[in-house]
């Protein structure tokens, strides 16, 4: 023990060893001479000339003082990253292309892991989450399962006390919540919340409190409890915060607590993705007679104990139990059929949040591994050539004892520090990556995008992966050096070991680039795969015209105070006004409004009966509009009248349907439609329309979907709670002065009344193909990568094939071959390798293009266009890596190739 | 002369070395060329330890703790280290001493047969 500290001591006094030593010598050797002096009589000099030749080797003995002080291990280790460095430096073109194609490659890998990271498996900040679960419902219907993410507040009333497998259970909702008074208004996404919501997380506001449950006071009725993005930026880091008034949404709250700044809770409606996270939170009792307008998501957190299926079983069973319910069953308190049963699902809340990213991360996480793969394969060939190069004065090393252990073991060494080079430059390019581009990437593609960074685990991770391509990169020159094979065709020419001809070698690094060309092929088609989907899916007309002669459509996106729920006359007034100052706004053709518009975040639909047949199966969307809509927004219409001014609350209700209700409906045509009635029943029995036009049908809410059978209203002739959902819609050539035209005249008449959003429809449609056009550029990206790196596996391998086979050229030149000759011959050996790639790939493609089957659109997972496409690419691809030593090759002189060796 | 080197060099048994300056430091605190002169002195001449031999057997031995080093004035007024001996060392020697006798014994009972 005492040895090794005083070893370690050592290391830090090195230099004064040295000196130490020197000075010792050089008194042992003074008394030397002055012993040799006296005795033989020989002068100063003379004996100290004497002296030092009797010392024997210096350097000898320096090195065998230092050795009982320095550990083995160690000093070989150093001796060996010293060498490794030593000959970087000296071949820094090699460096550069491996450290490169590692950064790449590695970079690649950590900023897609830290976004996988982040998005899916970062623990929420909740206790124990994996207890949390949401509550949803299937129910079989004659039209097929329909599921149900929310529950009405009965059901919610009567689940809360009787369920014994949570020990909380949560309610909340998703609203928008117009803060006021506080600098300009500003409208942010807010969750009404049931007062035990933070209870049941088990989160704790990190001022003030969390709401009050149950018996407490009724006051907290107008407490609010505020993010802390919110408190920083409109309420301006207020220390003394809690137990100050703001106004939300017209009414003065409390703010009764601040939440901790790491506090977020990912809402994701299905079908629909993730929405902004919340700003406010707003309490809410929901009494069990709140109506059916509410509709609420569950939070329930499971005992110790207890899993998912009891949780289930128990809730399935409670909805179920009629004695609960005044009416009937739980269930049949809410939209869902009566006399069905209801069926409780519970997922756990991160699954939940996750499940529409979860399959794109992992297939870009392969798809990205594949990446790293075919970088490593890269090194490793550049490193096999260098090895062939230096397979001479390796083995005279050998030969002179240095044992094929060392040599291996400094062989690891080289790996490894390349690898580290190649991951610190790595981890800066994903540093780089995530924050240049993961600004650009809209909110909905990807939940959770604030929580991704390049943090610690990150940082392991990238070790992780270094080591993983250390491993791949110094395995194979490892094993060829301990191949019995490896000093085969080595020639001693004059005293010197010359590498001639190293076949083994070269067919190993011939199948490392084939195995690329194959992984490359792979990416390629995947990409290929999503780009042909993409094309198809942004080809697919949304059924209006978003552009034309006229100009665009315009939408500007507000929603009015929810105070004004019960004052649809005001609404009315509102909407009719500003519709009727825009259409006289200078550039504007036509406007109108809608309330749910199309490519919107809402969309509202219920069943439908029609007067005098059997009720149809389908289910249709009830937008309200006002009259021009179908004119602004390039709708045709295909029979009867559009929507008019006289089409008042207090005319005949009227509707207008579309095309498929048609089609489904009245096999005689649009003309059997009209004078028809029809009803559509969104959460209370609808009233009896008479139909007054059809129009064409249109895309609701993504080009995927099939077309939405519609019934539209007339705004002014609705008086449910969805009149605070507006869009003002305009045709105009001058969209901006049209958009702050619209925003004057609503001012003029509201002046606190905060806008949503002002977005073209092409920006709307545009945005609803973002996660599309978000996957497909990045496999593409990461295809393109392979093959770059590929390609340049392919022009190392053939410009060393050419090197090593001069001779056999420059003899066949000399027996008559001509340029051409050579040419096709480097060609047609570069061909057969990309060809013996290709056909390894395109097995290997059928059957993993699979697992991009939900992403494809319109497209086949072995569609054969795009198949042949890029077989036809990569072997271009190929032959043009091939082209430059394939011409350098035909430059050869034959005689000074048959010369020089 | 030269023989006695070589033999010292080479015919040594593994430690003898060791044993033999843990002895001579036994005495007192010497620098290198005084315990080289002092084993030469004592052995007639048979023994010579060379530079090569006795600095780095001391730093093995400073490694292991048998001795300490320290600067100081020589007798003629010159800067010398010298080794001192410590507890360590001192069992060592006796654990040295021991183990030489018994290899020395051994190898004599075997030489005194006839």
């Amino acid at each position: 023990m005492g040895s090794v500290l005083r070893r370690l001591l050592f290391f830090f006094q090195r230099n004064q060893f040295d000196r130490d030593l020197e000075d010792e010598l050089r008194f042992h050797e003074e008394m030397k001479a002055r012993a040799l002096a006296d005795a033989d009589g020989l002068s100063g000099d003379e004996a100290r000339a004497a002296a030092r030749r009797r010392t024997g080797n210096r350097l000898r003995l320096r090195e065998r003082s230092r050795e009982p002080w320095i550990f083995p291990r160690v000093e070989t280790l150093a001796q060996d990253v010293r060498h490794a460095l030593r000959l970087i430096r000296r071949d820094p073109a090699f460096t550069v292309a491996a450290v490169a194609t590692l950064a790449l490659g590695i970079g690649l890998n950590t900023a897609i892991f830290s976004v996988a990271y982040g998005v899916l498996w970062r623990p929420l900040p909740y206790a124990n989450p994996d207890r949390l679960v949401i509550l949803s419902s299937a129910q079989q219907t004659t039209t097929g399962v329909r599921t149900f993410s929310t529950w009405p507040p009965m059901t919610y009333q009567g689940l809360r006390p009787r369920v014994t497998t949570l020990d909380h259970l949560a309610a909340y909702t998703s609203i928008d919540a117009q803060l006021t008074g506080r600098g300009e208004p500003l409208q942010m996404p807010a969750l009404n919340v049931s007062p035990d919501f933070f209870a049941t997380l088990g989160v704790s506001p990190v001022r003030g409190r969390a709401f009050l449950s149950d018996a407490a006071a009724p006051d907290d009725d107008r407490a609010v409890i505020v993010s802390d993005r919110l408190w920083r930026t409109s309420l301006q880091a207020d220390p003394a915060i809690v137990g100050q008034s703001i106004t939300i949404d017209g009414v003065l709250r409390t703010v009764v607590g601040v939440l901790p700044p790491d506090f977020t809770f990912r809402l994701v409606i299905p079908r629909l993705g993730a929405l902004p996270d919340a700003d406010i939170f707003l309490p809410n009792r929901w009494p069990a007679d709140s109506g059916r307008n509410a509709s609420l998501f569950l939070l329930g957190r499971m005992k110790a104990g207890v899993n998912k299926e009891r949780a289930e079983a128990e809730v399935t069973a409670l909805v179920n139990d009629p004695s609960i319910a005044p009416s009937g069953t739980l269930a049949a308190a809410g939209v869902f059929a009566p006399n069905v049963r209801t069926l409780a699902h519970a997922g756990g809340l991160q699954e939940q949040g996750t499940a529409s990213a979860r399959p794109l991360l992992l297939i870009l996480l392969g798809a990205v591994s594949f990446v790293l793969l075919i970088a490593c394969v890269n090194v490793a060939n550049l490193q096999m050539s260098r090895l062939t190069a230096r397979r001479g004065e390796l083995c005279v090393r050998m030969a002179l004892g240095a044992g094929r252990r060392r040599i291996v073991r400094q062989l690891l060494t080289e790996a490894v520090v390349l690898s580290l080079l190649g991951a610190s430059l790595g981890v800066m390019l994903a540093w780089l990556a995530i924050h240049v581009t993961l600004p650009l990437v809209p909110q909905s593609v990807l939940p959770g995008l604030g929580g991704i960074m390049i943090d610690a685990r990150m940082m392991v991770f990238c070790l992780g992966l270094s080591l993983v391509s250390t491993l791949l990169i110094g395995l194979v020159p490892a094993l060829r050096v301990s191949g019995a094979a490896f000093g085969e065709g080595l020639a001693l020419h004059a005293g010197a070991a010359r590498a001639t001809g190293d076949r083994q070698g070269e067919r190993l690094r011939t199948l490392l680039v084939a195995a690329q060309i194959a992984m490359t092929l792979v990416l390629l088609i995947g990409a290929g795969l999503l780009i042909r989907s993409f094309v198809r899916l942004t080809s697919v007309s949304p059924g209006f015209e978003s552009t034309g002669r006229d100009g665009v459509v315009q939408t500007v996106r507000l929603t009015l105070p929810e105070r004004l729920a019960d004052e649809p006359e005001r609404i009315h007034a509102f909407a009719r006004g500003v519709v009727d100052r825009i259409q006289s706004l200078p550039g504007v053709t036509s406007a109108s409004l809608i309330n749910s518009m199309p490519f919107g975040r809402m969309f509202i639909q219920g069943d439908v009966d029609i007067e005098g047949q059997p009720k149809p199966t389908l289910f249709a969307g009830a937008p309200k509009i006002e009259p021009g809509y179908f004119r602004t927004m390039g709708i045709p219409l295909l029979a009867g009248r559009d929507f008019t001014p006289r089409d008042t609350a207090a005319a005949m209700k009227v509707a207008i349907v579309s095309e498929r209700i048609v089609r489904e409906c009245f096999p005689g045509g649009p003309g059997q439609a009209l004078g028809r009635r029809v009803r559509v029943n969104v959460i209370d029995r609808g009233e009896w329309l008479t139909v007054v036009g059809v129009v064409a049908d249109i895309r609701q809410m993504s080009l995927e979907r099939e077309v939405q059978p519609m019934i539209y209203v007339p705004f002014q002739q609705d008086h449910s709670g969805f009149l605070r959902y507006v869009a003002f819609v305009a045709r105009t050539s001058t969209p901006g002065s049209a958009v702050e035209g619209i925003r004057t005249e609503i001012r003029r008449v509201a002046p606190d009344l905060p806008i949503q959003s002002t977005v073209t429809m092409d920006e709307a449609v545009a945005a609803s193909v973002a996660q599309p056009r978000f996957r497909t550029v990045l496999l593409a990206l990461f295809a393109a990568s392979a093959t770059l790196i590929a390609t340049c596996g392919l022009y190392g391998l053939m410009a060393y094939a050419v090197t090593q086979r001069r001779r056999e050229i420059g003899v066949r030149m000399a027996l008559g071959a001509g340029r051409r000759d050579v040419l096709r011959l480097v060609l047609t050996r570069a061909l057969r390798i990309v060809v013996a790639g290709v056909i390894i790939g395109l097995a290997g493609a059928a059957g993993v293009t699979r697992v991009l089957q939900t992403f494809l659109f319109g497209v086949t997972p072995t569609d054969p266009i795009a198949f042949t496409i890029v077989t036809l690419l990569l072997m271009a691809v190929g032959l043009m890596a091939a082209w430059l030593p394939a011409r350098r090759a035909t430059r050869i002189d034959p005689c000074a190739a048959l010369r020089a060796e | 002369m030269k023989e006695a080197k070589t033999k010292s060099k080479n015919e040594l048994l593994p430690g003898t070395l060791e044993m033999l300056i843990l002895k001579t430091l036994s005495i007192g605190s010497m620098h290198g060329y005084g315990i080289a002169q002092h084993i030469q002195m004592l052995s007639a001449g048979v023994l010579t330890i060379e530079e090569g031999s006795l600095y780095p057997a001391l730093q093995r031995m400073l490694v292991k703790g048998w001795v300490l080093a320290e600067w100081k004035i020589s007798a003629n007024n010159r800067r010398a280290r010298f080794y001192t001996l410590t507890t360590a060392g001192k069992k060592q020697l006796g654990i040295e001493a021991s183990r030489f006798s018994q290899m020395f014994g051994a190898i004599m009972r075997v030489m005194k047969t006839t």
